[in-house]
């Protein structure tokens, strides 16, 4: 019953701006196949695949920072009220673990952020193969999933830099973290990332639990 | 009688400053106390260091027998906690936050809090955010009624409360507590607020503990004298009865937990020769400033 009303309360929150941002970047993901389709049928197939094979023209590239905003808005939406007057407190003094609270709250922000993002690769991947080969398709997939991958880790950094009770260390936190972001967004040929994708993975996977020390410090009484 | 709350050697520092060193208190099971102090004095971090959002720099506090600092989810449970500001998740209605914390506690009763509710004029789906801070206090005030918890801390409960609403949550509170046998932890910058609710006080100052005892106790032994000083240079500050004086040019207000006719002795024996000497009847409010200090 407990982990229904930790739902219930997340949902509250983000509800509004998660529906709002599936649907902006659904409208990003059919806007980037209305300009392919564009160029196909202006420019003709031909000249595209030049551009995309010899000229190293990325046609996906506009879906760059659509992860990353996701990541942003999830985390302010979920931790900014919590934060408000320190209604935080309110959650450490839930009859459950405290870590264990948070964690719930976390796995429901990343999975709500996962199913939008599947969202978007589920049409990216269907439309691609309308328009591209499969090996072109895959090239595609392999470049744009740090950029996914980047959304999570903005969620996580978010979350970890809002929780953080003293301005001081919110500020060295988006310093450090606005650096660390910019592995993911590194220029490179297509499907360049794919060895590093197995690594910028666990690398994520790592942060998610990074909330807790903002937690652990508020605990403590760090103001 | 059991202790629900006992801090032990409790001291804090914020930096350099000290909050206080080697607080020791307790409150009973069934009683209710009021925590009071000027401003600075650690009301509220002692509230902190309860609800376990606070370390201690040394000193512990425990509830139902465990280290506040590390309170397990069953003893949270039996703790109805009210943030000062009555704070509340805003973006809730009270329809929303009433199904909210109902998932978490078993002995969970809805009927209090829609009781509380039913008397404010506000719909089910109105939002939290747009209420006013009195019809707020009633809905954090219905919710932790509806946790039917063993211990309530609050955390100045009557701040931002116009005086009906004061009112209604002090004579609410008061009824169930004792109805319910619950135990109250409390504070509040309004003291007469505080003498029509609790039954214990302990007033603390930059210096520590001043008074731990029942407010009956409390205001049966502790006195104020008045009176006029023939000569105004005589000193009594010295006099081991005083625990605080307040002089104005000769006119004296005498605080003292002495009989009057120990006071009168001491003036006798002294040579000071007084006029217009007459036992001042206060309420808590002017007992705790005449303990306190006004600065």
């Amino acid at each position: 019953m407990m982990w229904k009303s930790v739902v219930y309360k997340e949902w509250l929150k983000i509800r509004w701006f998660l529906i709002g941002y599936t649907l902006l970047g659904i409208l990003s993901i059919g806007y980037l196949f209305l300009t392919v389709k564009h160029g196909f049928a202006f420019t003709g197939g031909k000249n595209i695949w030049n551009t995309f094979l010899f000229l190293g023209h990325q046609f996906f590239s506009p879906l760059k920072y659509v992860p990353l905003v996701g990541g942003l808005t999830i985390a302010i939406a979920q931790y900014f009220p919590e934060t408000v007057n320190k209604r935080i407190k309110l959650t450490f003094h839930l009859p459950l673990g405290e870590n264990k609270a948070l964690l719930m709250m976390h796995a429901f922000g990343a999975v709500s952020l996962l199913l939008s993002f599947l969202v978007f690769f589920g049409m990216f991947a269907g439309f691609s193969l309308v328009y591209f080969p499969v090996q072109m398709v895959t090239d595609s997939i392999i470049s744009i999933s740090p950029w996914f991958l980047a959304g999570f880790a903005s969620y996580f950094l978010v979350a970890l830099i809002v929780l953080e009770p003293e301005w001081k260390f919110r500020f060295y936190y988006s310093v450090v973290g606005g650096f660390f972001l910019t592995i993911y967004f590194a220029p490179a040929q297509t499907a360049a990332y794919g060895p590093a994708n197995s690594g910028l993975f666990v690398l994520t996977a790592f942060l998610s639990i990074a909330l807790l020390f903002s937690a652990y410090r508020f605990r403590k009484g760090e103001m | 009688m059991n202790n629900v709350i006992e801090c032990n050697n409790l001291t804090h520092y914020y930096g350099k400053k000290r909050v206080y060193e080697n607080l020791n208190f307790h409150v009973s099971e069934g009683s209710i106390l009021g925590l009071l102090g000027k401003n600075g004095t650690g009301k509220t971090t002692t509230i902190n260091i309860l609800n376990g959002f606070l370390q201690p720099r040394s000193g512990e506090c425990l509830i139902f027998g465990e280290n506040t600092q590390h309170l397990s989810p069953r003893t949270k449970a039996r703790i109805g906690f009210l943030i000062e500001g009555h704070i509340q998740y805003s973006f809730m209605n009270i329809r929303q936050i009433e199904k909210f914390y109902s998932g978490f506690y078993s002995k969970w009763k809805p009927a209090p809090f829609w009781e509380l509710m039913s008397k404010l004029n506000v719909t089910p789906t109105q939002k939290i955010s747009t209420m006013s801070c009195g019809q707020r206090s009633q809905v954090a005030l219905g919710l932790i009624l509806a946790q039917d918890p063993e211990l309530l801390i609050l955390d100045d409960f009557s701040m931002g409360l116009d005086p009906g609403y004061r009112r209604l949550f002090i004579d609410y509170l008061r009824e169930y507590a004792k109805a319910e046998n619950k135990t109250i932890f409390t504070t509040s910058h309004i003291i007469q607020d505080m003498e029509r609710l609790i039954d214990d006080l302990l007033i603390i100052d930059f210096d520590g503990v001043l008074a731990q005892t029942s407010v009956n106790e409390f205001m049966g032994s502790f006195k104020r004298f008045d009176f006029v000083l023939e000569n105004d240079k005589a000193d009594l500050k010295k006099a081991p009865f005083v625990v605080n004086l307040d002089k104005v040019k000769n006119k004296i207000e005498l605080y003292t937990y002495s009989s009057e006719s120990i006071v009168k002795k001491y003036l006798d024996d002294n040579n000071i020769t007084v006029s217009n000497f007459a036992q001042v009847k206060m309420g808590l409010e002017d007992a705790f400033i005449g303990l306190t200090g006004k600065y």
